[in-house]
């Protein structure tokens, strides 16, 4: 390590962040690789370790023999105070050298409101942060994650976007830019327009915007003729042959998700309105029990973690969860290791996955029905009915739970006062069935309800919906308090600034990335953090930007509209998102994946699909 | 299960050098319970309801310091050789942690008494006068305060240190000190450092002229005898 950077380590809070040389690290020798990348997450080292995604990619990346593959956490505000001060480059954790020096530098943007910290890292690497004042000999500088189904509002600032699913993806970005280095045809710019071929990839530098006097797209459309219209996202056919990290590395400091992640399948059937994630992970692809298995076996005789999880976006629609937990727990219990299943649905909560999973030491289960009426669970297609969380709290208290935590969205279209009361309702209805049964825990129940705020986001049936105003959000959160009475019952709720915030950037354009220049200047980052979040801050920089976020998170967007992330074709048609959200307004449900294909389009992306309808 | 006294402790010396000085003792105790998991080692568990392996630890390393004598203590169900175990141990080790040896012991870990650390400064403010400035100021009373979670203290650093020995030369100095290290009186060797600083002014703060760093070297029983 660097003396200098040695030295400063000294002075920060959680050194540990910055130090590489965990196990399973890789480390290459940098005079024989031929193509170097820096991969940044724009968060602090707990959080960025803890995402499987990078991962994947980290593993992908390295599994080539002339790349190497390094990892880049934000600096916490004290270390990159440390870091100016001491004029010390943005570094990678595995060789400590300057990310300013890679070849390309790679961004995973997972939530919207850490852009600043994105391009706060790319200021400390030393570099300018529009990609128009970057030079061809300055890296490339990528992005991918789930930003990047709408980019507009941090396009100025990259190169490149990944769209979809990355592992096959980014290596074959990989080989190109090796293959025009050996034969001599690279530029940046000629690279760019050769990733712009490739599939999957999304060049916003090859493309016109303009607008109409109303603020509204008039055209997005690309300079050239081979430049692709729409860009088409990238998935991955089959998970039971895809690349899976086989070595993680295992941090020496305690992270977010210390442990093993085991990834069960893709999509998600169910189709919720609101939800982003269900559409962009669209069709649905599934891990056998058998591979799954094996793979948790090799993962913990590489790691020595003594918890699984099993992660998915809903894990009980995983058609294999019995044959794979039954099969996990044969040698799980004998090597002390705990197996946790995370995003239960209420619905398919069963007896036998409680008497499975009552092995979990923790004394409570989460389950999220959203909304407090079936009126309006029907509007955002939940497809949950009270009678089936009653049935699953009932089967967790039975099992010795005596805490259950349940999420709910303030905010959503079409919802009603009455929607809002609903909410306490159930959750008394939840603590009352706990006292109904006679042979209860001898502990009091304690039910929390966890209200966020609805944000709009793109590529859902939700996407043309305004966000609900502050003040109404605000309203909605005191009078749901006041509608909470029993004691035994614990109401949180959040900022509804924040989800403001998020709304903005997530229904943004390229207009927006004035103001995050600007912010990142003035010093904004980390706004996902609490200590560091400034609304009126925000508002401001607005203000002196021009820019007006009601126009963007509180305006109804019209069906004909052009969208800022019509550029990105995730399989999905527009045609289905329409007659979603039209019967949204009409509280109908639509079957899931498994009961009916619903024709959303994804299946033409092929794949080794679970549910969707095999060509013909 | 076997029962506890006729289980065979095992004594476990390694190395921690290098960014491994910014791991805590805490993480080390982790890191070292899934390298047994990793390496396979049929390590002993606590009973009841929440297992946690049993190993026992030397005087914990402070953060910024690295070490050539950690040791760990552990118990093992199954038979297994000290080769065996040595082996496997060093396949899972991370690349700043080596394994030294692997051995039944003779000694408790309790026998630990003084610490023997090497002490390595550069600043553009060392001579070869510093030397002599250094003796002196250990030579009588020398208070810091000290900070921990219950308070701030005044300590004379004096007062731990057994031995010191120490050169300089044209920005260059090295010390070796021997510090106590018994459950009663322990002195992170950042103190010794943090007098040199506050009554010596070496080390301002300079990070691109100055450096330091500090070794465990080896630890030493009430006898001054190395202990192992």
């Amino acid at each position: 390590m660097q003396k200098d950077i040695s030295m400063i380590l000294r002075s920060v809070s959680k050194p540990g962040r910055y130090t590489g040389g965990e196990f399973g690290q890789v480390v290459k020798d940098k005079n024989k690789v031929d193509l170097r990348i820096a991969f940044c997450f724009p968060d602090t080292y707990e959080i960025g370790m803890s995402n499987l995604g990078v991962r994947l990619l980290y593993g992908a990346l390295n599994g080539m023999d002339e790349v190497w593959c390094e990892r880049v956490y934000a600096p916490w505000p004290d270390m990159e105070e440390q870091m100016r001060k001491n004029s010390i480059p943005l570094f990678t954790l595995e060789s400590k050298d300057s990310v300013k020096d890679f070849d390309i530098i790679a961004f995973s943007l997972q939530y919207e409101l850490c852009y600043t910290t994105a391009v706060n890292m790319i200021d400390l690497a030393g570099l300018k942060l529009f990609a128009s004042e970057r030079s061809d000999e300055d890296p490339v500088i990528i992005a991918g994650g789930p930003c990047a189904y709408n980019a507009e509002p941090v396009a100025d600032f990259f190169d490149i976007f990944s769209i979809g699913e990355g592992e096959e993806a980014l290596p074959e970005l990989a080989s190109l830019y090796l293959e025009m280095k050996k034969n001599g045809t690279y530029t940046k710019k000629a690279f760019l327009r050769e990733a712009s071929h490739l599939k999957g990839f999304y060049v916003p530098s090859l493309y016109d915007v303009e607008y109409n006097d109303d603020g509204t797209i008039k055209s997005f459309e690309p300079k050239y003729e081979d430049v692709p219209k729409k860009v088409e996202k990238r998935i991955i056919a089959d998970l039971n042959t895809s690349y899976y990290p086989k070595k993680p590395i295992i941090p020496f400091i305690e992270v977010v998700h210390d442990r093993i992640m085991l990834e069960t399948f893709r999509g998600c059937i169910r189709g919720c309105r609101f939800c982003q994630a269900g559409v962009v992970f669209r069709p649905v692809r599934e891990k056998s029990a058998e591979v799954l298995n094996e793979q948790a076996k090799e993962i913990y005789k590489n790691t020595g973690y003594n918890e699984i999880s099993l992660s998915s976006l809903s894990i009980s629609d995983y058609s294999c969860l019995h044959e794979a937990t039954d099969m996990l727990l044969e040698w799980t219990n004998d090597a002390k290791i705990n197996l946790s299943l995370p995003s239960l649905r209420a619905d398919s909560f069963t007896k036998e996955l409680m008497d499975k999973i009552s092995s979990i030491r923790s004394s409570g289960l989460t389950f999220a029905p959203e909304a407090g009426t079936q009126r309006l669970r029907d509007a955002i297609n939940k497809n949950l009915y009270e009678e089936d969380l009653m049935n699953a709290v009932r089967l967790a208290f039975e099992g010795g739970k005596s805490q259950v935590k349940l999420y709910f969205m303030n905010g959503l279209p079409t919802e009603t006062y009455e929607d809002i009361e609903g909410i306490a309702v159930l959750a008394k209805h939840v603590v009352d069935e706990y006292y109904k049964m006679p042979e209860r825990p001898k502990r009091p129940v304690g039910v929390t309800v966890s209200v966020s705020c609805f944000v709009p986001k793109p590529h859902t049936p939700f996407q043309w919906e305004p966000q609900d105003s502050l003040e109404s959000l605000s309203e909605k959160q005191k009078f749901l308090g006041t509608k909470i009475t029993d004691r035994k019952i614990r109401y949180n709720w959040h900022d509804a600034r924040v989800s403001r915030l998020e709304a903005v950037f997530a229904k943004g354009d390229r207009r927006l990335s004035k103001a995050i220049a600007y912010a990142q200047k003035i010093g904004v980052r980390f706004d996902a953090w609490d200590e560091y979040f400034d609304y009126d801050r925000w508002m401001d920089i607005f203000d002196k930007c021009g820019i007006d976020p009601s126009f963007y998170a509180n305006r109804r967007m019209s069906y004909d509209e052009i969208l800022p992330w019509d550029v990105i074709d995730t399989g999905v048609t527009k045609s289905f998102l329409i007659s979603e959200s039209k019967k949204a307004y009409e509280n109908k449900t639509t079957p899931n994946c498994k009961e009916k294909c619903s024709a959303c389009g994804a299946s033409k992306l092929g794949g080794d699909v679970r549910w969707c309808p095999k060509k013909k | 299960m076997v029962p506890e006294e006729e289980i065979t402790p095992i004594r476990i010396k390694f190395t921690k050098t290098g960014s491994l000085m910014y791991i805590s003792h805490l993480d080390l105790v982790r890191t070292v319970q899934r390298i047994m998991v990793r390496a396979g080692i049929d390590i002993r568990y606590t009973e009841g309801f929440n297992p946690q392996p049993k190993m026992v630890f030397t005087p914990p390393l402070s953060i910024g310091v690295e070490s050539l004598c950690e040791f760990v203590d552990i118990k093992i169900n199954s038979p297994m050789s000290t080769d065996e175990i040595k082996k496997r141990l060093s396949e899972n080790f991370p690349d700043e942690m080596r394994v030294l040896a692997v051995y039944v012991p003779t000694t408790k870990l309790s026998d630990i008494a003084y610490t023997d650390y090497i002490i390595n400064i550069e600043s553009p403010s060392i001579d070869e006068n510093t030397e002599n400035k250094v003796r002196e100021l250990f030579s009588g009373e020398c208070t810091v305060v000290k900070a921990s979670k219950k308070g701030e203290r005044e300590i004379n650093v004096t007062d731990y240190i057994k031995s010191l020995d120490v050169k300089s030369s044209g920005g260059k100095m090295s010390a070796n000190v021997v510090l106590c290290a018994d459950s009663e009186n322990y002195l992170n060797p950042e103190l010794f450092i943090k007098a040199l600083r506050e009554k010596l002014g070496i080390l301002s703060g300079d990070v691109k002229n100055e450096y330091y760093s500090v070794m465990r070297k080896e630890m030493l029983q009430k006898d001054l005898k190395v202990f192992e």
